[in-house]
């Protein structure tokens, strides 16, 4: 019985086999789904987890499983191994750092040979090509050895002696990788200026430096150098670029990169001139440790944690899962993740150089599906696409990817209706758009006529109403009443607001000297702005919404509003009695409040437009929104001005200043809360020892 | 290993006069053996010896000699039979274990002590001073042990019955005289069936998920741990920091180990074909499994159950979580009988499939379970309504109505399908969550009350019982008055389960008492309008310590406590329980959601269905839905190796409804998508359950080329081919991914 794990790894190898042999023409898709790979026997212990529309992350089935642990090559057990190379046909290039040598195995795990010895001082790299000839990184020695398919060295290559490589720069090679006429790339340490590119013409010429990552510098960064002195400014770190900790190539030449503690450029998809390829990417880690090139235009990377990303060519976001054994001893859960690479069967192996192992898990149903249907979405095979997706998307109903890929294919069928369904569960704006704007357009086409009629007969019941009351004064008692209730002291308030967004000097005038407004009035007015802001937060047109659907916090809107709007009022109050202001507390909230009156009227607007507009007219929306903005602003200094009385000058100084009360308003509740925090803490355990002594 | 070699390993460490003495008497056992085997077929009875290795005979059953050191109290069990031995105590000594573990490896009794915040220390009959008074009964002997040191006492009761050997201390025989050594742990026969690194063929058996073995090869020092864990699942009463690495810093990806569900243990020598079963059946609230393969400290292979009496745990002294905290120790032990049952197997029996089935024997015959109505049923349960956020509040999320449901019903009729139960989830007015369920009162949003009460009574004619689910664990404090009867921690401060989801974030427990008044009530009130099928959850498989207006409970008073509901429901009403432990299999007549797999730990070699083979053909097994499962083939033929019936989770609404819900992590359940799946595996399984009616797994073997053999008690055997080409095994061949059934 204790020869299970070896069979089953002998069997493995044996499909293995019987698959290249059908050709590695075959290998990229329709083979992997029929063949009943075998099955891992245990349930995964760690959770898989995709991202959904909004790129928050939940959880999905388990997309791989552990499927065994390669512990010993034959016979030999593995010392801090750093880095491998697994090659289509299954031969494993193992660099066995600790016992300075390469280790090679077969597809069944038999060792073939081991070479290097005597030769590797510290190595760190290894790269092997399809015809077996490998070429290793050794940091130690200064070089890259090149040994053939027999283990003979037959080059080495070091540091380039040329000006542009750089003058003190030291040749520590890390990892490395060739493409297809021998260039090698190479990730040098401490050097920050790219990756090494260099030719095997002429025993090594140096090409230059690719894939350089860019320096960036945040404004706060910005403004704090320039208040350091010389010396503080030499202590800080340095802000050179971070080189790549580790990369792939794939069959057509490009360079995959992982940079650790790159935010948004930690991965990155390199054409032979350098550019990345990458322009929306998914999560990453902040600790990569090496990536990967799938077999479905799909990479992988695995953190130095053991935590197992996958990614479509897009750079998007498909798995992540695995984990860092921090004592839980289960299976395929790593210490120390060094090297990731894919089997021709998509089974994915990770070298964890602490465990000196290697794990290999293989895909579920699930995953194989899934790149079913990322191969023929790539390749544009929409219509057969849609079969796996379905089958994905019956699975699990949330999957991101499958949603966004379905609402593309039925799209291009044309079931927009479909396509707006997937468009709207995948939160993928751009598709939605464009599936609203067919549905729009057929509706219009069909009901345009019947518009153009409803209208005609608006138009025409209008006149006749109109006529009708200039002969028979049928609509004497409805006026009557209107102008009643316009008459009324309140109602007349509150459309006060028409008359100051028109004439902010007179309207100004009239709340400061006239008594045209009310406080009752304003907090009307105030009340409807925060219900129609709510309204418009929560239930505006989809493409325009900022918050995620299902998700309320009403409660903290309306505090957030109330606490920004009386920092504002009072701050400015308080500037402006000591500025000689005019202006009296309440004269200042009534005119804050019909300032931003514009508010009132655009936001319907607005409103409506947002759930009848596409991409293509978010303009009417944005211009709107900035219109009433700029009204909203000019009012508020108006107000400010004629209040108080001031000139231009004065208004800008008083505003200067109330910015800045506020801040320090802000500073000043903070250490109040601070204080009252330790002060209710030490309260809360007094009583507490009072209450426990006594009731004892 | 050739007997040479034994003794070779004998006089290795033979140093001293009595271990030369052992080692004449242990040749001349085996030359004694030899010469009767020889003899004839029909003397096959060992005959016991007044002295063996250094023990002496102290009783015999039908099947067994044992034999006793006055010194250690270790002993010797031998199978009168075959002579097979299983020792308490290692045979051979690698001299790499210092006294401390060799303290540890013979003594019959060790404890861990816990003195001024160390729990480390250890008490053992071989390095302490230590009183003992021996008494030898007909069926064993009685030890009165005091260690003068710690002033700490307690009596060892030893029997031997046919049923195998019982090891007992009783609760009033443990005496803590002084006050500065306090008893942590209480282990007996720790190394019962011990063996060094791979002299013995075999395994060991984890009571991990539905069971696991451990070979008992030479590990080369792989493992660092062991698998440790407490009996019936963690403490929550107890805060234990655990570490762990999180994904994007913020996710756990380290699913929930599964919990033990039934107390035993066991290690098969299966080259000498005697085995043990260990069933802990005193004191297993409070007890944990160890299973320590070679290279864990030592080159021992040991297994055993560990009684915890006290522990130590954090006492934050202030409510700001910055502040400091304190390590304090339970100042009151728990209060329980400490027993092990050693059931010994030999011949046939001497492997995991027979500990199973003799467990099983073990259940029946002391009423722990009672033999269910076992006809065949595929599961499918319903959600009825959830909640999600809204402006002000929550607003329901229809999933699948009363009409919904007789639709569903309808439909899989038409398709021939009948043989059906439901657990309908989150028919309570308020939705899955709004916990707990104090009335019968279903949403409206379902069809309310009456409707739901028409259905269950409509279907329960066409012969489908739907079950009414209560999760009677949990409250949910943003629906109901959460302020008392909840349950807090040893440090009196509340325990609260997070969810991690966006609508309910916190829930916290029910205290039992609450709980079973609680389920009292709202039983009242179902059987008041005719309905009594109910599916239990959450109670059922935790159990804590916790403190409650200044009193403090143990493991064994919310055992007790959930104990006492239990039965009086199993009373009056059809109760079935989700994942019930093994206190309360005798309250259900379905085990739903049975663990098809273990936790993965790397230590496990391979999983075997041993809870399956215990309960299938008893009631009823439903495996855990199978939605959710990413190899739907692989778990189908899990589901048929193990006997279980489908389980479905539906809802008639998309399940991409629920994405703002707690209920989020359904990603897939919508009926229509299930339906085909539904009407097969209903099919398969039940043309499976034809064959094998009520009976129960005699015999469960793993076959070479991934072939698992599976031989019930009627004869009916089924092979399953979880290999990737199609074998031939008896003569059957078997597909690929596939199973064949013989008789």
């Amino acid at each position: 019985m204790k020869k299970i794990s070896e069979k089953r790894q002998n069997k493995s190898s044996f499909i293995n086999i019987l698959k290249r042999s059908i050709g590695i023409a075959l290998i990229g898709i329709s083979l992997i789904w029929n063949a009943d790979v075998l099955t891992a026997h245990a349930d995964a212990p760690y959770k898989t987890y995709t991202v959904d529309g909004y790129n928050s992350v939940t959880e999905t089935q388990t997309a791989y499983l552990p499927y065994k642990t390669i512990t010993k090559i034959g016979d030999e057990s593995l010392v801090t191994p750093t880095d491998f190379t697994l090659l289509d046909d299954g031969t494993m290039y193992v660099l066995d750092s600790g016992n300075k040598r390469v280790v090679v195995g077969d597809a069944d795990g038999n060792l073939v040979t081991t070479f290097g010895e005597g030769v590797l001082v510290g190595p760190k790299g290894i790269y092997v090509t399809d015809k077996h000839i490998t070429y290793v990184a050794d940091r130690d020695a200064k070089s890259i050895f090149v040994f053939d398919e027999n283990g003979e060295l037959i080059h080495t290559y070091t540091r380039p002696q040329v000006a542009m490589y750089g003058d003190a720069l030291d040749f520590l090679p890390l990892k490395i990788v060739v493409n297809s006429s021998g260039t090698m790339y190479i990730v040098c340490e401490s050097n920050t200026n790219g990756i090494v590119e260099i030719s095997p013409v002429d025993n090594g010429t140096f090409l230059g430096y690719f894939g350089t990552n860019a320096t960036s510098a945040s404004v706060w960064t910005i403004v704090w150098r320039a208040l350091l002195t010389d010396a503080q400014r030499a202590k800080m770190v340095g802000n050179i670029p971070a080189t790549p900790d580790n990369m792939a190539i794939d069959e057509k030449g490009i360079i995959y990169t992982v940079t650790r503690g790159e935010g948004d450029d930690t991965l990155k998809r390199l054409n032979i001139a350098g550019v990345n390829m990458i322009s929306d990417p998914g999560k990453s880690d902040t600790v990569p440790a090496a990536i990967a090139v799938g077999n479905h235009d799909n990479f992988f990377v695995v953190s130095q944690q053991g935590f197992i990303y996958e990614y479509n060519n897009e750079g998007q976001l498909l798995f992540m899962f695995g984990g860092k054994d921090d004592g839980q001893q289960r299976i395929g859960l790593s210490t120390k993740a060094e090297a990731i690479q894919i089997g021709s069967d998509d089974k994915i192996y990770v070298l964890d150089s602490d465990k000196a192992q290697i794990q290999v898990y293989e895909p579920t149903e699930f995953t194989d599906y899934l790149h079913e249907a990322l191969y023929l979405f790539s390749k544009g095979r929409y219509e057969e696409s849609k079969e796996p997706l379905s089958q994905v998307l019956m699975m699990n109903n949330l999957f991101d990817y499958a949603n966004m890929a379905m609402g593309k294919a039925l799209y291009k069928e044309g079931d927009y209706e479909g396509a707006l369904k997937y468009a709207k569960l995948s939160r993928d704006n751009d598709l939605y758009s464009d599936s609203f704007w067919e549905i729009r357009n057929i509706w219009l086409k069909k009901n345009l006529s019947a518009v153009i009629v409803i209208i005609l007969v608006l138009i025409v019941l209008n006149k006749i109403i109109k006529y009708l009351d200039k002969k028979k004064n049928i609509l004497s008692k409805p006026k009557a009443f209107v102008q009643k209730i316009k008459n009324q002291k309140l109602v007349a308030q509150l459309r006060y607001i028409f008359f100051y967004m028109r004439h902010p000097i007179d309207g100004n005038y009239g709340i400061k000297r006239q008594n045209k407004v009310s406080v009752l009035a304003s907090n009307i007015l105030l009340a409807l702005m925060i219900v129609f802001y709510i309204i418009n937060k929560y239930f505006c047109g989809f493409m325009f919404k900022t918050v995620r659907e299902g998700q309320f916090d009403v409660a903290s809107d309306i505090i957030m509003i109330l606490v920004g709007l009386f920092l504002i009022v009072g701050c400015n109050y308080l500037m402006c009695t000591i500025n000689d202001g005019e202006g009296k507390f309440k004269a200042i909230y009534c005119s804050f409040i019909y300032s931003a009156s514009p508010f009132l009227v655009f936001m319907p607007f607005i409103f409506a437009l947002s759930h009848v507009v596409t991409y293509n007219e978010e303009f009417f929306v944005s211009f709107g929104s900035f219109c009433m903005v700029c009204w909203i602003l000019v009012l508020i200094f108006i107000a400010i001005r004629e209040i108080n009385n001031y000139t231009v000058g004065e208004t800008f100084k008083i505003i200067g200043l109330t910015v800045f009360t506020i801040l320090i308003v802000c500073l000043l509740a903070f250490i109040i809360y601070v204080l009252w925090s330790q002060v209710f803490d030490f309260l809360q355990s007094l009583v507490g020892e009072v209450v426990y002594r006594i009731g004892g | 290993m050739a007997a040479d070699d034994k003794i070779l390993g004998f006089i290795k460490k033979g140093t001293c006069a009595a271990l030369s003495i052992a080692l004449a008497l242990g040749a001349g056992s085996y030359a004694q053996r030899y010469e009767y085997m020889l003899g004839g077929e029909n003397i096959s009875v060992v005959y016991a010896q007044d002295e063996l290795d250094g023990h002496k005979y102290v009783a015999s059953s039908s099947g067994y000699n044992l034999y006793v050191s006055e010194e250690d109290l270790s002993v010797i069990i031998e199978d009168k039979t075959t002579g097979a031995r299983l020792e308490s105590y290692p045979t051979y000594d690698d001299q790499k274990c210092n006294a401390t573990w060799i303290g540890a490896m013979r003594s019959a009794v060790v404890m861990t002590l816990i003195s001024a915040n160390d729990d480390t220390k250890q008490a053992d009959l071989v390095n302490d001073d230590v009183d003992k008074k021996i008494t030898y009964t007909d069926t064993g002997f009685t030890a009165t042990l005091y260690w003068n040191t710690y002033k700490l006492g307690v009596t060892l009761e030893v029997s031997l019955t046919d049923e195998g050997l019982t090891a007992r201390i009783a609760e009033d025989s443990i005496k803590e005289d002084g006050d500065s050594y306090y008893i942590g742990t209480i282990s007996m026969y720790q190394y019962m069936g011990t063996s060094y690194l791979d002299d013995k063929e075999g395994y060991m058996f984890i009571p991990d998920g539905n069971g696991a073995l451990v070979y008992l090869d030479d590990k080369e020092g792989r493992f660092s741990s062991g698998y440790s864990a407490l009996i019936y699942g963690e403490d929550v009463g107890f805060d234990e920091s655990e570490v762990n690495t999180l994904l994007l810093d913020r996710y756990n990806t380290i699913s929930d180990p599964q919990q033990i569900l039934a107390p035993v243990f066991g290690i098969a020598h299966t080259d000498d074909q005697i085995a043990f079963l260990g069933i802990v059946e005193d004191g297993a609230q409070r007890a944990d499994i160890n299973v320590m393969p070679n290279g864990v400290s030592i080159d021992y292979n040991r297994s055993y159950a560990r009684f915890i009496l006290r522990k130590l745990y954090t006492q934050p002294t202030s409510n700001n979580s910055t502040s400091g905290s304190l390590h304090v120790y339970e100042a009151d032990r728990s209060h329980s009988d400490l027993q092990v049952r050693f059931k010994f197997l030999s011949g046939e029996d001497a492997n995991y499939s027979g500990m199973a089935t003799s467990y099983r024997q073990y259940l029946l015959d002391n009423g722990l379970v009672t033999k269910q109505d076992v006809s065949y049923n595929t599961r499918i349960d319903f959600l009825g309504t959830e909640r999600e956020s809204w402006l002000i509040g929550t607003s329901a999320v229809v999933m699948t109505t009363t009409d919904d449901i007789r639709d569903i019903y309808e439909d899989l009729e038409s398709s021939g399908v009948t043989t059906l139960m439901s657990v309908y989830k989150g028919w309570q007015a308020g939705g899955l969550y709004d916990l707990p369920i104090t009335k019968y009162k279903a949403d409206s949003k379902i069809g309310g009350t009456k409707d739901l009460t028409a259905l269950i009574k409509e279907s329960e004619e066409e012969g489908i019982k739907i079950y009414l689910y209560d999760d009677a664990l949990l409250i949910n404090p943003d629906e109901q008055n959460a302020t008392f009867n909840v349950v807090k921690k040893v440090n009196k401060r509340r325990y609260e389960y997070e969810t991690y989801k966006d609508v309910y974030d916190t829930f916290l427990y029910v205290t039992p008492s609450r709980a079973g008044d609680v389920l009292d009530d709202v039983l009242s009130e179902y059987t008041k309008n005719g309905v009594d099928n109910l599916a239990i959850a959450g109670i059922t498989n935790t159990m804590y310590t916790y403190t409650y207006s200044g009193n403090k409970y143990t493991r064994f008073d919310t055992a007790e406590s959930y104990k006492s509901t239990l039965d009086t429901i199993y009373d009056s009403a059809e109760l079935v329980l989700e994942t019930p432990i093994a206190s309360y299999w005798s309250d259900t007549r379905a085990f739903l959601d049975m663990p098809l797999y273990s936790s993965s730990y790397i230590l496990e070699d391979v999983e075997v269905p041993f809870l399956s083979i215990v309960l299938t053909g008893i009631m009823p097994v439903y495996a855990q839905y199978m939605n959710f499962e990413a190899n739907k083939k692989e778990f189908f033929l899990k589901m048929v190796e193990s006997g279980s019936f489908p389980s479905f989770y539906i809802t008639k609404e998309s399940s991409s409804e629920l994405i703002n819900t707690n209920s989020c992590d359904i990603y897939s359940s919508e009926y229509s998508s299930y339906k085909d799946t539904i009407v097969s595996y209903n099919t398969e399984f039940k043309a499976l359950h034809d064959k094998t009616q009520d009976a129960v797994i005699v015999r469960h073997e793993l076959l070479d080329n991934n072939i698992t053999k599976v031989t019930y008690s009627n004869g009916v055997v089924i092979y399953i081919n979880y290999g990737d080409t199609a074998q031939t095994v008896d003569g059957i061949t078997i597909d690929t991914m596939s199973y064949e059934v013989a008789e």
